[in-house]
């Protein structure tokens, strides 16, 4: 398992998370942050599972979401799974490292994420 | 400031279109644009050409000063605007700002694009070009997908329903039958995209809970205006159509980074500030030309456009409150959904759609009575750069 890479931009001055970069604090405009890793699981804010992909992607389809960590930070990804029906929004997931998609032969990474079976 | 008119208005079938190359579709607009306009051998001083994909999907940059030298318009000043799917509006607002200021007399806008020289999946990344390249792109995220992500929660937290989406989509695809521009010339109905056993066949998921008729059709075409000071227009075999108000605003660029994603912030500033200026409220509009890419746009436009309570769109869709007839008619060309969405072509061609309504030109099949005021939104990006017009009809 390979760490997430992921960096996350902390406004120094009043504390909003961005991800991705901005040059200035979309809240004060400050120029400065601090950078951190996403933390913790993942609640899945938003979903889809998309059939008509774009080229550079030899599947039947892609289920994507967007997901906001523990400590604020906000990302998209790709979700594991067969079907968008078993997700539901709210659910926890568990975030990973791996590549999701190849360009010019090569491995991209990014995030992943797998829905946690909740126990009874 | 000027008050400008729009004294010219041209437009072309859009749809598949192959024996056209992307220089031919601009330029037909161009020529319709300006024979409507009647301006004889008068200098045209400027031309903005709207395309977002000549330099991805046909090779060909710099289109713009290609064009002048095809329609002998040299040595007018000539520019192309790129701003996503919202490049057709763009280049109209450069063209009233142009004229307003008193910088240029006569402009040309042109808006137009060549997107089915390719096969769709390179369609369809294409225009997820506009997507953040690694926050969003790398995913495989496409503007379908970007649509399903949006509808999921709007439907979660305002209520909408696959029907009401429908509704939408049925409503669109009528008017288009009725409008000889449109891509899609094809009535549906309720029970072949929803309710029979055939719909899953007919109307397959393209991005959950988006289905393929809650999406406009990959289009080529073009459409145009010919823009010049209302002080300069004599008295007509029409009546003048001016610019009366204008707005546009942003939005992170992000789905992600928005405090809520159902908000279409920029929509919702854009409109105000073209109301504003022009003077007027949501109520005072006859008709309007909503972005509707997806289904779920008309419905989260018109709420965000004033024309509904957040949560209202849905349910004046089903009870026909936006229907030729209804409180405030919404796309009846059809809208992207059935004229089609070559994307540098729409914001011009929702202009011309409501040019041609005020001037009572569409036919009577389609025709808003006594229309006089209008609205357009053009949705850039995934509703990160949105430009609003008010069009109204005067009557010299």
């Amino acid at each position: 398992m390979t760490d997430i890479e992921l960096v996350a931009y902390k406004c120094i001055k009043c504390g909003k998370i961005h991800y991705p970069f901005h040059d200035r604090c979309l809240n004060c405009n400050c120029r400065e942050f601090e950078e951190i890793k996403p933390e913790g699981k993942a609640k899945l804010l938003t979903t889809t599972q998309i059939f008509n992909l774009p080229c550079g992607f030899n599947q039947r389809f892609l289920i994507i979401g967007i997901a906001e960590f523990e400590n604020g930070v906000k990302a998209m990804g790709q979700i594991k799974g067969n079907s968008v029906d078993d997700l539901a929004l709210g659910m926890l997931m568990k975030p990973s490292w791996e590549p999701v998609r190849t360009q010019n032969g090569e491995n991209i990474y990014g995030l992943k994420f797998e829905p946690i079976q909740e126990t009874s | 400031m000027r008050d400008v008119a729009i004294v010219g208005a041209g437009m072309i079938p859009f749809g598949r279109r192959e024996e056209d190359g992307l220089m031919d579709l601009l330029a037909s607009a161009s020529l319709n644009a300006l024979d409507d306009a009647g301006l004889g051998d008068k200098t045209v001083d400027a031309v903005y050409v709207a395309n977002m994909g000549g330099g991805i999907l046909q090779h060909q940059t710099a289109v713009a000063s290609a064009l002048v030298d095809r329609l002998s318009l040299l040595p007018a000043a000539a520019e192309t605007i790129e701003n996503g799917p919202a490049s057709g509006a763009s280049a109209i607002k450069n063209g009233l700002l142009a004229v307003a200021s008193g910088y240029y007399d006569t402009v040309l806008v042109v808006g137009g694009e060549k997107m089915r020289d390719v096969t769709g999946w390179r369609a369809t990344d294409f225009v997820a070009t506009l997507t953040h390249p690694l926050a969003e792109y790398i995913y495989g995220v496409t503007l379908p997908g970007m649509a399903g992500m949006f509808t999921r929660l709007y439907m979660e937290k305002c209520g909408v329903t696959r029907e009401q989406l429908a509704q939408v989509a049925i409503k669109n695809q009528k008017m288009g039958a009725l409008n000889p521009y449109a891509h899609v010339e094809m009535v549906i109905t309720r029970e072949g995209i929803l309710d029979s056993p055939h719909a899953v066949v007919n109307n397959p998921p393209v991005a959950e809970p988006l289905h393929l008729y809650d999406a406009c059709p990959v289009s080529d075409g073009a459409a145009a205006v010919v823009l010049r000071p209302l002080e300069m227009v004599k008295n007509g075999r029409k009546p003048a159509v001016v610019i009366a108000g204008f707005g546009q605003a942003t939005d992170t660029h992000t789905l992600q980074e928005r405090e809520d994603p159902t908000d279409l912030k920029a929509v919702t500033l854009a409109t105000q500030q073209a109301y504003e200026r022009a003077k007027v409220k949501p109520g005072d509009i006859d008709v309007a030309e909503l972005h509707d890419a997806f289904t779920i746009l008309e419905i989260a436009e018109s709420e965000h456009a004033g024309f509904f309570k957040k949560g209202e769109g849905g349910k004046a869709v089903a009870a026909g409150k936006t229907q030729l007839g209804g409180q405030i008619p919404i796309n009846v060309s059809g809208g992207l959904k059935a004229r089609g969405h070559p994307v540098g072509a729409t914001g011009v061609a929702q202009v011309v759609e409501i040019v041609w309504q005020l001037q009572q030109k569409v036919g009577q099949a389609r025709q808003v009575k006594d229309a006089k005021t209008g609205l357009t939104v053009n949705f850039g990006g995934f509703g990160n750069n949105v430009l609003a017009f008010v069009l109204r009809r005067v009557d010299q």
